[in-house]
């Protein structure tokens, strides 16, 4: 439906005029581009403008002023009401055009403070030599001598590592957003779920509170580890829920890997990859079903929903023999992959992660 | 009294006892459960050390966790209080966070109460976090002897851990 962006369909869907088809489009397309989702911002943005502006009472002799001229005889035949609409109308779509001009050119979000760690970090081609700002659409380049630190705002901190390239998509209070293009973050947020994101050809890494690693090659093939706190990561509907001590690997095009602890068998680890990302499937499954511990139940959870229908009892069996299902959850509720029963459950498992 | 009368009353009291023990052995006893921070469901946990709950508590927000650190620093005991265990969202719910000194061996001694219930928990502290296959748990709050046992124990096996170390 949509070429490349969906830009002139953005007014129509912020005012809910699209079809559910088009808005599940839509929804979909600005999920995964950070250029339309700043589109939507502004357009947002502009509509609340214009709805906050004031509606202002005009002074009495403007109206003394204008009654006089309606009963004066007009010259040139046209009525003196037309020109009096005319005029406002024009004011008003100058004064209106002035503002949006202003708030569209200024200066986007907040700026961020870039502190050099080591060698010579570079803000675009500008080196930073000890201390630096940052503000969105801007590159940070490191080489394999260089480290930054950006400060994210408020709530915590990114330390850019050697031989990568981050951008800074949306630097506001409510959305803190980076572009990981390639190389390796660290970061430590401190702050409610779903404030910070790191985008990378492979999905999107929302922070649930957490301090993590993000590595990225230039092909976009990519790795998750979480020291602390829980990382979502997810691409097109496909999620994973990574904890600490837990890894997840991406790929372009696929996303996130099913996670699995950094201390789990190696062959459990080899059938995971073949599951994810290889054709293996099937006898992967058996592998990863046969070398899972009581700690794994967080890998077979991410397979229950990820398994071929006919695959999932083995999991579910394999998984209740660890930590079966609490109270009030029947087994159905699961293999019917009930959303509300899949938390609970895993609510309950990680308890024993 | 009518010898049928007598036996019936006896019936129905047997009766009765039997239902009454049997009502308080299905209802869920009072423990204490230890998993990571990410258990606790909360991005305030994201620095605890581990995560602690109440299982079978009719009202959990109302279960009290107290605590101190125990620890062996250079062959000397020493107790550090826990000030700031933390309750979370999720009803009797509770974090730890470290705050005993990063030198020495320590275990997080903590009890917690549920009415007129006590339990007890000793969670043993590694180089990576908690220890889980060596916590132990009690029915009321662990002794000296077995927090002095449970450091002892652990100050062996962290010394068997470290590379060049003698056994």
């Amino acid at each position: 439906m949509f070429d490349n962006h969906p830009s002139r369909h953005l007014p129509a869907y912020l005012d809910g005029k699209l079809a559910d088809g088009a808005r599940r489009l839509v929804e979909t397309h600005v999920a995964a581009c950070a250029r339309c989702r700043a589109e939507l911002e502004q357009i947002r943005n502009g509509m609340a403008l214009v709805q906050a502006l004031p509606v202002a009472q005009a002074p009495e002799y403007v109206w003394t002023a204008i009654e006089s001229a309606l009963d004066r005889p007009v010259a040139d035949g046209r009525s003196p009401r037309f020109h009096w609409r005319f005029a406002a109308a024009a004011a008003a779509l100058v004064i209106l055009a002035a503002v949006a001009f202003w708030y569209v050119d200024r200066p986007q979000g907040e700026q961020w403070e870039v502190m050099r760690l080591a060698g010579s970090p570079s803000i675009g081609s500008e080196r930073i030599t000890e201390m630096a700002r940052i503000r969105g659409g801007q590159w940070i380049e490191t080489d394999g001598l260089s480290r930054a630190r950006i400060r994210i705002g408020e709530i915590g901190s990114v330390d850019v590592e050697p031989n990568t390239r981050v951008t800074i998509v949306a630097a506001q209070p409510t959305e803190h957003r980076l572009a990981l293009r390639s190389g390796e973050i660290s970061a430590k947020i401190l702050a409610p779920p779903r404030l910070f994101f790191v985008e990378t050809p492979a999905g999107t890494a929302v922070d649930l509170g957490c301090e993590y690693t993000l590595r990225c090659d230039n092909s976009g093939v990519g790795i998750l580890r979480v020291q602390a706190g829980w990382v979502a990561f997810e691409f097109e509907g496909r999620e994973s829920l990574v904890p600490a001590g837990a890894v997840c690997r991406t790929r372009p095009g696929i996303g996130p890997g099913t996670p699995y602890f950094d201390d789990a068998l190696g062959r459990l680890m080899e059938a995971l990859d073949a599951f994810d990302f290889q054709d293996g499937a099937a006898s992967a499954l058996s592998v990863v079903l046969a070398e899972s511990r009581m700690r794994d139940t967080l890998t077979l959870w991410h397979l229950l929903s990820r398994v071929d229908p006919g695959d999932r009892l083995r999991v579910y069996e394999r998984m209740a023999a660890f930590s079966p299902p609490p109270d009030g959850i029947s087994r159905q509720q699961l293999l019917a992959l009930d959303p509300a029963s899949l938390s609970r459950w895993r609510q309950e498992l990680a308890w024993t992660w | 009294m009518p010898k049928n009368t007598g036996r019936s009353l006896q019936l129905v009291l047997i009766a009765s006892l039997v239902l009454a023990c049997t009502q308080a052995g299905l209802a869920e006893e009072f423990s204490l459960t230890i998993g990571s921070p990410v258990a606790a469901g909360s991005f305030r946990a994201k620095n605890a050390v581990f995560a602690i709950r109440s299982r079978g508590c009719p009202v959990p927000a109302k279960m009290e966790v107290s605590g101190a650190a125990e620890g062996l620093v250079d062959g000397k005991r020493r107790t550090v209080p826990l000030a700031h265990v933390a309750a979370m969202p999720t009803p009797g719910v509770y974090t730890v966070s470290r705050e005993w000194p990063p030198e020495g061996v320590w275990v997080v001694n903590l009890t917690g109460r549920c009415d007129q219930a006590i339990r007890g928990v000793l969670v043993p502290i590694g180089p990576k976090g908690f220890l889980r296959e060596s916590s132990k748990f009690f029915p009321r709050p662990a002794g000296q002897d077995e927090i002095d046992a449970s450091l002892r124990s652990l100050a062996e096996s962290l010394r068997q851990q470290t590379p060049g170390s003698s056994h």
